[in-house]
């Protein structure tokens, strides 16, 4: 009691301490599992493993489940469905269910994933009457994009502020740090009403082309099949909702030589890697790949050093170029 | 683990290292500081160890040997060594290789200085201890970022001389832990979130800015600054109060200041008083007229650029203070009536300051005239602005940008010193620790600025 009198802040502190050590000592190999490498390589002492938690939203009280983001977690509630069932449940629903499911599509089963839903179902349905149709890339005036949706990251975003071109005219659901796994589970988009979904927002508007630049936030998470796996379900998910839209994959943008050389997973051979596979879910007929990188290359394929000034972002007076690109690389139907 | 908001630090070492020195007997305390702190500059830059260790036998011997006649020239020997060593290795760590520069140098040469003048001053004892002069020269509070304590005040700690109680031991460590805490929360709550305001700035590219912004950045990275710089201050001596030394003032709400003059007293008072007593003041100070003045000034500023780093903008960044802070002696000060030059010397320190930090923030020249071409947009209207990204960064950091402001005001902070024990703050303060620890362990915290000055 006294030593409380004499060092209440001390003896909060302490107390804490032990109580969240305690809490990252039981949960450590299970909840907390994803950060205890870096306990024990002592990069960070035990306590930090429960504040990691809280800060992915993983609390001692939560399910594992909830959390999946990883295959081997989300097992269990999905893996007894068909997948039209999962379908089903795509359609109509709440969002949470929607996510729950479409994550468990790519986890849960390599025999539902992709192959049954994606490509063959819905580049099926678009081909039929114009199969034969070659589309090539066109250059076009900025009007083009007065029925598009850009959908991205922190790079996109700068696409919007610092495009007035594109932003006066196109429709642009971007947010930093968006990745590819969370597009349909963010509320992100702002309405007069408040904030709603990318599912919500996509139900409401109908677009005539759509953008994806996503990817770079998640480069680290995963091996590049999973990445794979998570945008063919969004690429689906958007084809139901926008069944008449060209969609645009944009290859992720490079970063520059600088960050390249020394980051493991922001490098530029990561994603070459990731936009090759990418290249690989156009059909060229309704979904179509574009790679913006070479607007904005240095001579070794790295992002052009006096186009950045953190490595990463393109600076304001650099969109010019992704816009030109985007000018010169469209399908006219 | 050298960054006092590593968690590492807050939770392995400080705690261990206060367990350790209040268990060793009051005899060889020192050493366990001693031992403590070259540990914990070895975990931060082992390569040069042997840099500060050589520095500290040196030190010591040149001083031991100033017996009865104190020698002039002995004194400017090692005077010499110290300042050679100093500029040597900034020079190499500014042309070769970032890593050839110790981590702390600036500080505990500064540090070595201060002792071989004090001692053929006569103002310490010449035959103190080597365990004192060498734990006093490294401790791990102040190696790194300062602050630039005396040897007298070193001298102060009772701890290391006299048996000290138990309930004594617990209140210096908590009111230690007081300042640890605000000091903390500056950094991390504040510092940290404004830096990414600034960086952000940069993302978008200086000749992008709208001109709203470039005055907003001018002002988060002054603040940025100021917390940054500040906390890290208030960390090192809250943690050299939990170990007996007195607390030691290195901030003293600059930007209330009247003038640039008072406010560079009461920035970084430490390195203030100490160009004032070992530079300015052994040139003569403003006792040998007003041109003599204005030179010695000179000297002093132009020291302060270079010791701040070896790039143009460091040398701008002190003569443009010292052009500011001559103005106001010869003019603003002197020859205004009192309301105006009152008035003068507020707008100096709250719109020259921020400029003054713009030019101590970007390194390249050419980007430094671009900020300035944006903040007074007389020459052109920049490429591809954007004018509402000034309310954009508004929304998004104003939940930082004002208690920020906030703080700026003396009694904010003094309220909370004179009250500092009472029930309502230890709990805000337990809140306080835990929203930091909380936001360092869900990002890694950049280090401090000042690390490599």
């Amino acid at each position: 009691m006294k030593i409380l009198k004499k060092c209440p802040i001390l003896t909060g502190i302490v107390a804490i301490t032990i109580a969240l050590s305690i809490v990252s000592l039981i949960f450590k190999d299970t909840l907390y599992s994803e950060y205890v490498d870096k306990y024990e390589s002592g990069d960070i002492p035990l306590l930090a493993l429960a504040l990691k938690g809280a800060t992915d939203e993983v609390f001692p009280w939560s399910s594992g489940e909830q959390e999946a983001l990883l295959p081997e977690d989300t097992q269990g509630a999905d893996e007894g469905k068909e997948p039209s069932e999962q379908a089903e449940n795509m359609a109509g629903g709440e969002e949470n269910a929607i996510i729950s499911d479409i994550s468990g599509n790519d986890i849960s089963g390599n025999d539902i994933s992709g192959n049954d839903i994606s490509g063959n179902d819905i580049s099926g349905n678009d081909i039929s009457g114009n199969s034969e149709e070659v589309y090539e890339f066109t250059e076009v005036d900025d009007d083009y994009f007065t029925d598009a949706v850009f959908i991205g990251d922190s790079r996109t975003v700068g696409l919007s502020e610092y495009c007035e071109p594109l932003d006066s005219r196109a429709t642009f659901y971007a947010r930093t740090s968006l990745t590819i796994y969370d597009v349909f589970k963010k509320e992100y988009i702002k309405t007069d009403t408040g904030k709603i979904g990318l599912e919500e927002a996509l139900s409401r508007n109908q677009f005539g082309k759509v953008y994806i630049m996503l990817g770079l936030n998640e480069i680290g998470t995963g091996d590049t099949e999973y990445f794979i796996n998570a945008y063919t379900e969004v690429l689906n998910r958007i084809r139901e909702l926008q069944p008449d839209a060209i969609i645009y994959i944009q290859g992720i943008m490079h970063v520059s030589e600088a960050k390249s050389k020394v980051d493991k997973n922001f490098n530029n051979e990561k994603i070459n890697a990731r936009n090759a596979a990418l290249a690989e879910l156009a059909d060229n007929k309704t979904i179509f790949y574009i790679d913006m990188n070479e607007s904005v290359d240095d001579e070794n394929g790295n992002l052009g050093e006096g186009l950045s000034f953190d490595d990463i972002h393109l600076k304001a007076s650099s969109y010019e170029r992704w816009h030109e690109f985007l000018l010169h690389n469209a399908i006219v139907r | 683990m050298v960054n006092f908001s590593d968690l590492n630090f807050i939770f392995r070492f400080l705690p261990i290292f206060l367990v350790a020195f209040y268990l060793t007997p009051v005899k060889f305390r020192t050493w366990t500081l001693l031992f403590g702190s070259l540990l914990f500059y070895a975990v931060g830059d082992f390569r040069m160890l042997p840099a500060l260790l050589a520095a500290v036998v040196v030190n010591f011997l040149f001083a031991k040997a100033q017996t009865g006649e104190k020698s002039k020239s002995l004194l400017f020997f090692i005077l010499a060594i110290d300042a050679g060593m100093l500029i040597e290795f900034k020079i190499l760590g500014q042309y070769v290789d970032k890593a050839l520069l110790p981590i702390g140098i600036s500080f505990y040469i500064f540090k070595m200085i201060s002792y071989q003048m004090d001692v053929y001053r006569g103002k310490v004892d010449k035959d103190a201890a080597f365990i004192d002069v060498a734990a006093y020269f490294t401790m791990f509070p102040q190696v790194v970022s300062g602050p630039i304590m005396r040897f007298d005040r070193y001298l102060e700690n009772k701890a290391l001389r006299e048996k000290t109680s138990l309930s004594e031991i617990a209140e210096s460590i908590e009111d230690g832990l007081r300042f640890f805490v605000a000091g903390l929360a500056m950094k991390v709550l504040l510092a940290d979130h404004l830096a990414m305001l600034w960086k952000d700035i940069g993302t978008i590219g200086y000749e992008s800015i709208s001109t709203p912004l470039a005055w907003l950045g001018a002002v988060t990275y002054s603040l940025e600054l100021y917390f940054d710089f500040w906390g890290y201050s208030l960390m090192a001596a809250g943690i050299g109060v939990m170990i007996g030394f007195p607390f030691i003032t290195n901030f003293d709400h600059p930007y209330g200041s009247g003038s640039v003059s008072e406010f560079y007293r009461r920035w970084h008072a430490t390195l203030g008083s100490w160009f004032r007593d070992y530079i300015y003041i052994p040139l003569g100070g403003s006792r040998k007229g007003e041109l003599r003045t204005i030179f010695n000034l000179l000297v002093v500023w132009l020291v302060t650029g270079f010791w701040h780093g070896i790039t143009l903008n460091f040398i701008i960044w002190g003569l443009s203070l010292c052009f500011i802070i001559i103005c106001e002696r010869l003019f603003v000060l002197k020859r205004l009536p009192a309301p105006l030059s009152k008035f003068v010397g507020k707008v100096n320190v709250l719109i020259l300051i921020p400029l003054t930090w713009v030019v101590f923030a970007i390194s390249d020249p050419e980007m430094l005239g671009m900020y300035f071409s944006r903040l007074f947009p007389f020459t052109g209207s920049g490429v591809a602005v954007n004018q509402g990204d000034f309310l954009k960064n508004i929304g998004i950091y104003w939940t930082v940008l004002l208690p920020s402001l906030i703080l700026l005001i003396p009694r904010v902070y003094d309220f909370w010193a004179n009250r500092r024990n009472r029930l309502i703050f230890n709990i805000i303060w337990i809140i306080l620790f835990w929203a930091c620890i909380y936001s360092l362990a869900g990002a890694a915290g950049n280090p401090f600025m000042y690390f490599k000055f």
